[in-house]
This record gives structure tokens, C-alpha cells and sequence, in this order.
């Protein structure tokens, strides 16, 4: 069974002759546009496609840095520069303050130990002195001590003498002035008695002194252990002293080792000179292609038309890392400084070292 | 500032899905109002319409497994209209009325190739039931599916009801088990919100039931669908339940009605399927947003958010891709994008094989393949949806035969 075509809508049928012309012009524009758009998309996945593969397997490309002093990674290096610098000025003084000081205590050290010797010849000469002159006094003291007891013997009798001299001047025997002198030269005696009676004891102290170690020598002793004791100060002193300088000096040269191999950084370049410096990031990957006087090429599109703008002037030794600039993941490679003759391609997305991307 | 953009535009959907499907969960969970009261006493007369393009034998076992329908034999028919296959469809649909007597089959041609919908109108006129069934002709039906769609009905204001959608071949290739956690995530979870407030932006036009005088209503509208002139063929079931709910009625899907449908098993035809589907929604969301504030005086905010935001949600992913791939390429290619696939398909795994153990996929880790396909469907899909929004075919279903002529008036024969 067959039924009867179907009737166009009465709005269709009743639409104005304009309408499909209408229509057809949009939709002859719109395939335009479609078909550009859809070109224009397969063009781009293509394009996305080859450039991930591209990045993939191309080995020689570089990533154009521009280190500012004012980002972070050059601010720290700043920072830690100018420490290093203060800490070896520091340092370095220390050491000087130490030098002048052992000089000092060297020259303390060289009096005390040239004025031991002498101390040592002062105690030996005395000791002999009084090994001879100790028995010599000792029998004299004796010998004092028996004539002082003859002279006390003496001086007991002259008791009696005086008694009669105050006899003799009663009974007018002799004048006052006989009796005075006869007293005077009592007295005389009497104090001549004293006096060597004074001299046996100082002559006991003498012998005393000279054959036994009295608190004299017992002084002259702690004076020595006393220049001793600061010798041996002195000379840990200086050990220390110079340990110190040692130490010092290692700082010193770690210090200025640091601050040496810091100089050949990339950021010491970018934030001490003048000129504008260059880097770009090698990722490990593409370490192959970089040595000194390496052709640096700047390519349009990022590898198509590429042409030279300069060449790799230096390679630094430290590890940097970077994003990847199509892949976005994190890499691991290094900085190089770049001599370019083209300073916009410091600030192209990529440039290649060594050879032309492709052959063009 | 653009990707920022983008990607806060893609946090804040991400967001709404994220609340939406917590959502859904927690309705489907607790609150009996999200179903529908099913009067399985309401057995209204029922026209099953099947439209057919080259789709061969399967049409014969898709009329089979509706003879086998629990519903009164003769209160339902089959009307399967034929849209110039160039295969055997054809013979096969006059083999399947032979077959099937204890069902009325009618079987009706059209004399051009004239797309889906206008085959649906077609197959229309040739029926008188109060209730209408659209079906795709590459499904198999369960027995209770006409019994089920009937039964939402008895809801005054529903106007159009839909089914769940199964897939028959879930362990074919790893495409068919990505579709299998899709499908059943779409019907058992994203769709239990609009399902609450009776407003399903699109019920899949496999298992499509709508009254008559609703589809008659509409009918017109379909015909008359152009795009600058060009006849619109595709996404009628979209369509159709946009027109049902700016018409003031309900729309719902009743996941007891079941039919299972063959997906596509390889890449160029999912490719085909899906770029018809992407072309439907960009229609949809043109004439969403011609018409916005009839919908925001119209209907539930809950169904213009689906409305404005499913279809958006298609065009920003093709931002977010190109984005994410001119931005930072390798974004997609760590472990956690991944992780997270395998984690749902994980879940949505053993929810499968403990629910619908018919559906069950044998290696639910193929999931992590729609990671690959996401970035496919959002970068070169959209971007040919919207340009070719002239097109008119049949999608999967081209065969040798080309699209008639745009003019085509869409005769038909009947027997």
C-alpha cells in the first residue's frame, strides 16, 4: 500500500521567497567556515602532533633564560654572596688579631724563659754559698756562744765590782767622778755582753738560714714555679692561637673558594655586570650539542626557518631545573651563557645549539 | 586569564555534577517521591512504532522480543517502517509479521530515505493507539517493558516516559564496556534528579513512550524541523522530550523498562554514534538559548540547569582540552586522572555485576580507556558537531546508500 507523499508544512509553503535564499547563503557561509575551521583543526592537531614529536627526539634544543636581579634565585645568591664576603672580611681580621697576638705572647714567652735561667743560676749560687758559709758560721756561732758564757761569768762579778765601787765612794776611797767612770765602764761592759748576746742569735738565725730551706728560699722557689707555670700558659696559649689561625686560614680559603666559584655562576654574571648577559637551560638530555663556539640558531615557529644569532660562550658546571617548555615537566640539565648577535632570541620559547633543527 | 577562566568555569561544573550525582544518590536512596506511582491497571491501547535503516536481522529478534511482551496482545501493535534500507531489513520485517501472528504487525516503506524522525511520523500515521512507543530497531526488549512504560502513565502529567538502556554486548571490545559504566551510571544515577522533579532532559529514543495527542502536537514541529533549511533527522528523542516539557508535562525514565541495545563495538562507528548524539545536544542548546526565558518562565530551574549546563559542560570540554594541551600536555598522562577512572569503573563494577549481572563487564579496568576517549570525544567531536551541523544522515547506520535528497517529501508504503 502506497500512501500519498506527505504535504510541506504551511509555514514552509508560506515562507517568503527571500527565506531560502536566505538560508542558503547561511549555509554556504557556515561550509565555509566549517570547512576552514576543520582544516584548521586537523592543521592544528597535526601541527600539535609533529611539534610533541619534534620535542620528543630533538636533541639540541636550549631553553633562552633571562635571569633578573630582582627574581628570587638571584636575590639568594646576593644575599649569600654578600655574607660570604662579610664573613671572610671578618674572618680575616680575627686572624690578624691572632697573629699580633701570639707575636705578643711569643715575646713575653722569650723574656720569661731568658730570665729562668738566671733565676735557676741565682738559687744554685746561694745554695753553694751557704753549703760553705753554713759550718763556717755554725762554729763560730759555737764558738760566740762559749764566749758569751765566759762574758756572762764576767758579768757576775761585776756586780760585786759595782758594789764596791758604791763602798769605795762612801768610804770616800774614790770621788764621784772615779765612781761614775767605774759605773760607765760597767755599763759599757754590760752592753757589750747584750750585744753579743744579740750577735749569737743573729748569728743562730744566720747558721739557721744558711743550712736549712727557710721561707726565702721557699719564695724564690714559688717564683720560679711561677715562671714556669706562665711559660707553659703562654705556650698552650700560642697553640691555641695558632690552632685558631689555622682553622682561620682553611675558613679564609673555603671562603674564598666559594666566593670564587660563585663568580663563575650565571647569577654573579647577571646581577655584577653591566652588559646584558645571555643564559639558556640545556637539559641534560641535550648536553651533546653544547660546547664552547657552538652555533646558537633562532628559528621562526620554534624549529622551522632557522637561522644563527649567536654562539655558546661559556657552560656552567651547576644543576639547574626547569619546566619543560611543551611538555611542562619538571627537567634537570644546566645553564650556558650565550654570545648573541640577535638579543630577541633571548626571548624566543627555544633556540638550537650545534646544527639547524631540520634542514631548513 | 582565558584558561583561568576555563578552568574555573570546568571547577564549577565539576562542582554541579559532583553535588548533583551526591544528590541523585541520596533521592534514590531515601526519598520514595523520586519514583513515579505505576498503576499497572492502566493498560492503554499501545503502538509500538519502529523506525528501520539497514539494520538486517536484528529487526526480525527486535519484533520478536516485543511479541513476547507482557501486555494484553491486543491492546498493543507493532508498526516497523522501513526507511529505504538497502540491506535485507526489509524482508526480514515482512518475515517477523509472518512469524509474530499473535501480534499485530504492520510494516510500512518509505519511498526516499527520509531519517528517523520523519520515519517515526510516518509509522504514526498508520496508528490510533492513545499511547505511543518509539524504539530503536537494533534493541531487545524485556517482557515487561510496554507493561512498565503504560503503568507511569496513569500520572496525568506525565507526557513522555523513557526506559533504561542496556548493553547487550558490554565484553565485545573495550568501547562496548566503557559504554556498558556509562549507560548504567546515566539511568541509574545522572538521571534520578530530573527524575524527581519529572523533567528528563532527554529520554534516549530506544525505549521512547509518549501519548499520542502529545506526539500528534508535536508532530508538525518535527516535520517541519530545519536547520536554515536543511532538514534536521537526527535527535528526535531529544527533541521530543524538549517539546514535552515546554509543553508543561513531565518527563521521567522508569529503569524497570528495559531494553538492551547493541553499542557500538569499534571506534569509526562510536565516533559516528557520538558525533550525531554531540550534534543533537549543540541543536538543543541553540534553541535553549534562543528561547531562555520561555524555559526560565516555563519550567523546573532544575531542568533548564540540565538543559543549559549538559550541552555546556560537551562545548567546555573542548576548551579545557585545547587548554590543557597548548597549556601543560602531560597533565592527563600522570597516574591520578587514571587512578580516579579505574576507581569508578572499580565501584561502577561491582555495582553492575551485583545489579544487572546481565551487563556485567568482565574487566571493568577498560574504564580507564575513557580517559584516552574523553580527550578524542572533547576535542575533535564537539568541534565536528559544530560543523557540520548540516548533516542529515543516519549516523551509525550508513551504509552504502547516501542520504536522500534534502527535498525529500518522505512517501511511505504500508502493508
Amino acid at each position: 500500500m502506497t500512501t500519498p507523499a506527505e504535504k510541506k508544512p504551511p509555514a514552509e509553503a508560506k515562507a517568503p521567497v527571500i527565506q531560502p535564499m536566505l538560508y542558503k547563503s547561511v549555509v554556504t557561509v557556515y561550509r565555509i567556515f566549517a570547512i576552514v575551521t576543520l582544516y584548521a583543526v586537523l592543521g592544528g592537531v597535526l601541527a600539535y602532533g609533529f611539534v610533541m614529536g619534534f620535542y620528543a627526539v630533538n636533541t639540541t634544543w636550549a631553553a633562552p633564560v633571562i635571569l633578573s636581579p630582582a627574581d628570587d634565585k638571584s636575590l639568594d645568591f646576593t644575599e649569600k654572596l654578600v655574607t660570604s664576603r662579610q664573613t671572610l672580611e671578618e674572618v680575616s681580621v680575627d686572624k690578624k688579631k691572632l697573629d699580633e697576638g701570639i707575636e705578643e705572647m711569643q715575646r713575653h714567652r722569650a723574656a720569661l724563659m731568658a730570665l729562668e735561667p738566671e733565676l735557676q743560676a741565682a738559687i744554685i749560687r746561694e745554695k753553694k754559698h751557704n753549703q760553705a758559709t753554713g759550718p763556717q758560721l755554725m762554729e763560730l756561732d759555737k764558738q760566740k756562744q762559749a764566749d758569751n758564757l765566759k762574758t756572762q761569768a764576767v758579768m757576775a762579778q761585776l756586780k760585786e765590782v759595782e758594789a764596791r765601787i758604791d763602798k769605795d765612794l762612801a768610804s770616800g776611797l774614790i770621788t764621784k767622778g772615779d765612781a761614775a767612770t767605774q759605773r760607765a765602764a760597767l755599763n759599757q761592759a754590760e752592753n757589750s755582753y747584750t750585744d753579743s748576746k744579740i750577735g749569737e742569735i743573729l748569728l743562730t738565725d744566720s747558721v739557721l738560714e744558711k743550712t736549712t730551706t727557710d721561707t726565702k728560699t721557699l719564695n724564690v722557689l714559688d717564683k720560679q714555679a711561677e715562671l714556669i707555670s706562665e711559660i707553659a700558659q703562654l705556650d698552650i696559649a700560642i697553640s691555641v692561637a695558632q690552632k685558631q689561625i689555622h682553622e682561620d686560614t682553611q675558613q679564609i680559603d673555603r671562603l674564598k673558594q666559594a666566593i670564587a666559584t660563585a663568580k663563575q655562576t650565571p647569577y654573579y654574571l647577571s646581577v655584577s655586570g653591566d652588559t646584558t648577559v645571555y643564559f639558556a637551560f640545556v637539559p641534560y638530555d641535550n648536553q651533546k650539542a653544547v660546547f664552547a663556539g657552538a652555533a646558537v640558531y633562532d628559528c621562526y615557529l620554534n624549529m622551522v626557518i632557522c637561522k644563527k644569532v649567536g654562539t655558546v660562550k661559556q657552560i656552567f658546571p651547576g644543576e639547574e631545573h626547569a619546566t619543560h617548555p611543551i611538555f611542562r615537566t619538571d627537567i634537570r640539565g644546566f645553564l650556558i651563557q650565550m654570545q648573541l648577535d640577535r638579543p630577541e632570541s633571548a626571548k624566543s620559547k627555544t633556540v638550537f645549539l650545534d646544527r639547524k633543527p631540520l634542514i631548513f | 586569564m582565558a584558561p583561568v577562566l576555563v578552568w574555573l568555569i570546568l571547577f564549577l561544573c565539576l562542582l554541579i555534577s559532583i553535588v548533583k550525582y551526591t544528590f541523585a544518590l541520596i533521592l534514590k536512596w531515601s526519598f520514595p517521591g523520586v519514583t513515579v506511582k505505576k498503576d499497572y491497571s492502566y493498560q492503554p491501547m499501545v503502538s509500538v512504532l519502529m523506525p528501520c535503516f539497514n539494520e538486517g536481522k536484528t529487526v526480525y529478534e527486535t519484533i520478536e522480543s516485543i511479541s513476547k511482551s507482557n501486555y494484553p496482545p491486543e491492546k498493543f501493535e507493532v508498526i516497523a517502517q522501513d526507511d529505504c534500507s538497502v540491506d535485507d531489513s526489509f524482508e526480514c520485517m515482512l518475515k517477523a509479521q509472518h512469524d509474530f501472528s499473535n501480534i499485530r504487525v504492520t510494516v510500512g516503506r518509505n519511498t526516499v530515505n527520509s531519517g528517523k524522525a520523519r520515519s517515526v511520523c510516518n509509522a504514526l500515521k498508520l496508528s490510533t493507539a492513545e499511547l505511543v512507543i518509539s524504539i530503536d530497531s537494533d534493541c531487545i526488549f524485556h517482557p515487561d517493558a510496554i507493561r512498565e512504560l503504560a503503568a507511569c502513565f496513569s500520572e496525568p502529567k506525565i507526557g513522555s516516559v523513557g526506559g533504561r538502556v542496556g548493553v547487550r554486548n558490554p565484553n565485545e571490545s573495550t568501547i562496548t564496556a566503557i559504554q556498558t559504566f556509562i549507560y548504567y551510571a546515566a539511568f541509574q544515577v545522572y538521571k534520578v534528579p530530573e527524575n524527581w522533579t519529572r523533567s528528563v532532559g532527554c529520554i534516549s529514543g530506544c525505549l521512547f513512550a509518549i501519548r499520542r495527542e502529545l506526539l500528534l502536537e508535536i508532530e508538525p514541529k518535527i516535520r517541519s524541523r530545519h536547520w536554515f533549511g536543511i532538514p534536521v533527522n537526527q535527535g528526535e528523542d531529544r527533541f521530543l522530550t524538549h517539546q514535552t516539557l515546554l509543553r508543561g508535562y513531565g518527563t521521567y525514565i522508569n529503569n524497570d523498562a528495559l531494553c538492551w541495545t547493541t553499542v557500538p563495538s569499534t571506534l569509526p562507528n562510536l565516533f559516528k554514534q557520538q558525533l550525531r548524539w554531540r550534534r543533537s545536544i549543540v541543536r538543543d542548546l541553540f534553541y535553549t538559548l534562543r528561547t531562555l526565558p520561555q524555559h526560565v518562565w516555563t519550567l523546573h530551574p532544575n531542568t533548564v540547569l540540565t538543559l543549559v549546563l549538559t550541552p555546556l559542560g560537551a562545548l567546555l570540554g573542548l576548551l579545557v582540552v585545547i587548554t590543557m594541551m597548548t597549556g601543560n600536555p602531560m597533565a592527563m598522562a600522570g597516574p591520578a586522572p587514571l587512578l580516579l577512572y579505574l576507581g569508578v569503573a572499580a565501584v561502577l563494577g561491582l555495582v553492575i555485576r551485583k545489579y544487572s549481572a546481565k551487563e556485567a563487564v568482565n574487566n571493568p579496568l577498560a574504564f580507564g580507556a575513557y580517559l584516552a576517549w574523553s580527550v578524542v570525544s572533547s576535542l575533535f567531536i564537539t568541534t565536528l558537531a559544530l560543523c557540520t551541523l548540516d548533516s542529515k544522515d543516519w549516523g551509525t547506520r550508513m551504509k552504502e546508500q547516501e542520504a536522500a535528497d534534502d527535498d525529500a517529501s518522505g512517501e511511505e508504503t504500508a502493508s
